[in-house]
């Protein structure tokens, strides 16, 4: 817990005769984190991709264009032998190949006849009412044609200039096919320009307009008819063969990873050399895999890990598996470093509880907590996992917390009496327990919590559980620091922290008169401020008040929840308060609406609002006193395999 | 002898436009500083999406404003 795993730096050396069965036995034991070897002088060049990496590739960017062709999804089937998909790869790819280009080819030519066609439609389609045949409008020697828009009637202006001329005018559309003697086109051409004429593309094919567009109408028909069949040909080739696609996707993509692998190695003529990371407690294990694949030809020895090298660590959590969610959170933030503490553990329990105080209202947890097992029940995917888990750990803490304030939907579940009367709750004979009076704002403590009564000691009860989560980051930052750099550092960059807050105790304490310890106070806190500045600079000094305000924004624990409960409790009032009680079936019906509307949006806000909110304090005001992060991911040489196996 | 008109203005509804003010202000005041933490942040997320976490962190920074305006207008009303 609490920390990344163990790592050690491995070198693998041997003979290049054996170097293709020391990578297949890495790559399969799926732990090796290989280190891409640099050229530099010393000799040792990169090595070549083994000899089936061309063939390789090849065949899987024909299987990966097949597959995008086809639409194949990744699904869970039955895993394949590896033998008999190998066995049948090239006649099934070559048979596949076929069937799948004839229709590409088909497919393609029809799409681009179906645009042709559609194209041509819309320049036929302003000519639609005029019944000349197209092929008239070409051609002539002294004859000028115009087609065209024009705004209102140009017949009248036109016999003012000559009466020898043709025309074609469309009302609704306002088209207009104009045929003069060549001689009066200037004249002509002026009229026009005075009715805003705007010139049409005339297409060059015969016949008359309507019919062309009818037959137009029914070639489309036939390639859409042509198009659907070919889909369903192609659905069907999909369902056939979508097995075997992604059992050698799988397979190739494995072959080409290994085949591509020593261009990561270094090599000298006849030696190669792995460089990599694999966990301490699986060394043993890799040393086995190797010796028996080579019959131990190949040296594989662990390597000191030196001081440079801790920054280039590949990180590997080492999180029980009910914290394991939060990792996802923590590669939000950054991985952590090898020698820092991984806070996984530790916001496994700040961030839901936090989440909860916010929220805090079992309407919303239970509705939430329905959702959350829902889309991990549905949705299938390793990235929208972990983060319904997290969302299922903040519920739960919700419930509890919704239980401590007995609130449902913004409802109160207890009646509470008050100065202005009695709120009724939700559930009757369901009274508040007054338990004591609390410190400050003379108001009292009750079961169930009511947040919305008792807001000045929420507010001075958030402060404190900021001050308590931020000291404790200050000591996990101690504990960070001492580890790597020494009690000393600690000390003077952490611990200053903490002495400047007892000084500052100490102080207040004094000054209001609880204990005589005003002047021990002030010199305490002028000791933790000369280790502050010697420890972090100025910057310690500049960030002194920041103390203050970090406390202060956990505030936002109680203030954020407010509002959430306001929403719902407005939502509430407009529902049955406003809406309700003006009477009838309508009411009813509007009221409901009004209630799952405004509900669904608060639900939505629900995981918003207490979510950003919580996760910013665990990433600027916690995170912030300790954790540096920026550790590279752990990723080793291998494959998990899905759909095939050994 | 005329007779001064004396206005009284109620308390209650001084403290409602504080606390209405402390919360407007604050919020405008949050969402000037976030609009361009935000938009930097989303354009240096476009260059790297792992800085995801670091741009949420920033553009979260200015929304303390708001919260204290909102605790301040608590403690008003």
């Amino acid at each position: 817990m609490l920390k990344p795993k163990q790592m050690s730096r491995a070198v693998i050396v041997g003979h290049k005769d054996i170097m293709e069965a020391t990578v297949e036995a890495i790559h399969g034991s799926n732990l090796f984190h290989l280190e891409d070897y640099n050229e530099d002088g010393s000799g040792l060049k990169l090595g070549r991709p083994f000899k089936n990496a061309g063939e390789v590739s090849k065949k899987l960017i024909q299987l990966r264009s097949i597959s995008s062709f086809l639409g194949v999804k990744k699904e869970s089937i039955p895993k394949k032998k590896e033998t008999t998909v190998i066995n049948e790869l090239d006649s099934m790819l070559d048979q596949l190949d076929i069937e799948v280009s004839t229709k590409t080819e088909k497919k393609s030519e029809l799409d681009s006849r179906l645009k042709e066609l559609e194209t041509l439609k819309k320049d036929i389609s302003p000519f639609s009412a005029i019944p000349i045949d197209m092929e008239l409008y070409h051609n002539y020697e002294s004859i000028k044609v115009f087609a065209g828009t024009v705004k209102e009637n140009i017949g009248p202006a036109i016999s003012q200039v000559t009466s020898t001329y043709e025309m074609e005018y469309d009302q609704s559309t306002g088209t207009v096919v104009l045929f003069i003697k060549k001689e009066d086109e200037a004249k002509i051409s002026e009229i026009l320009s005075n009715f805003e004429f705007r010139e049409i593309r005339i297409p060059e094919i015969s016949g008359t307009p309507s019919t062309l567009l009818a037959d137009i109408t029914r070639e489309e028909e036939g390639i859409q008819k042509q198009i659907t069949s070919l889909e369903t040909d192609i659905s069907s080739i999909k369902d056939k063969y979508s097995e075997f696609i992604l059992a050698s996707e799988e397979l190739l993509t494995i072959e080409a990873e290994k085949a591509e692998a020593p261009v990561k190695i270094a090599t000298s003529e006849h030696t190669f050399i792995i460089d990599g990371w694999i966990p301490d407690d699986q060394f043993a294990t890799l040393e086995r895999t190797i010796e028996s694949a080579t019959n131990g030809r190949a040296f594989v020895s662990k390597q000191n890990i030196t001081k440079a090298d801790t920054d280039i660590i590949p990180i590997e959590y080492d999180n029980p598996k009910i914290t394991q969610p939060f990792q996802e959170i923590m590669d939000l933030y950054a991985r952590p470093k090898y020698k820092e503490i991984d806070p996984t553990s530790l916001i496994f329990i700040s961030f839901p509880l936090f989440y909860g105080m916010i929220l805090g209202d079992i309407g919303y947890a239970l509705i939430l907590l329905a959702l959350a097992l829902g889309i991990k029940k549905m949705v299938n995917s390793d990235a929208v996992k972990p983060l319904m888990n997290v969302l299922i750990y903040c519920q739960i803490s919700t419930l509890i917390f919704g239980v401590l304030y007995g609130e449902f939907l913004g409802f109160p579940l207890a009646s509470l009496h008050t100065d202005h009367g009695i709120i009724p709750g939700l559930i009757a004979g369901f009274e508040t327990i007054t338990l004591f009076n609390s410190p400050v704002g003379g108001e009292v403590i009750t079961y169930p919590i009511h947040r919305t009564h008792i807001v000045m000691t929420m507010i001075i009860a958030t402060a404190i559980i900021g001050s308590l989560h931020v000291n404790f980051g200050y000591v996990v930052g101690f504990i960070n620091e001492k580890r790597n750099h020494g009690f000393a550092a600690a000390m003077f960059e952490k611990g200053s922290w903490l002495v400047v807050e007892l000084g500052i105790i100490l102080g207040v304490l004094g000054y209001t008169g609880y204990a005589p310890t005003e002047i021990i106070g002030i010199i305490v806190f002028l000791i933790g401020f000369v280790m502050l500045v010697k420890g972090e600079g100025a910057k310690g000094a500049i960030e002194l008040p920041s103390l203050l305000s970090n406390a202060l924004s956990y505030t936002r624990l109680i203030a954020v929840g407010l509002s959430s409960i306001y929403i719902a409790s407005t939502v509430n009032l407009i529902a049955f308060e406003m809406i309700l009680p003006q009477g009838g079936v309508l009411a009813v019906i509007g009221a409901i609406i009004v209630f799952i509307f405004g509900h669904a949006l608060n639900t939505v806000l629900s995981i918003i609002a207490p979510g950003l909110h919580s996760l910013r304090l665990q990433y600027v005001e916690f995170f912030g006193k300790f954790y540096e992060g920026g550790g590279r991911k752990y990723n080793p040489f291998g494959y998990i395999r899905k759909y095939t196996e050994e | 002898m005329a007779v001064e008109a004396v206005t009284y203005m109620d308390p209650a509804g001084l403290k409602a436009i504080g606390a209405g003010l402390a919360v407007g202000l604050t919020g405008l005041a949050s969402g000037i500083a976030e609009r361009d933490i935000g938009s930097a942040a989303i354009g240096a997320m476009a260059e790297n999406e792992s800085l995801f976490g670091k741009g949420l962190i920033l553009t979260v920074i200015p929304e303390t404003i708001v919260i204290f305006g909102l605790v301040v207008a608590l403690l008003i009303s």
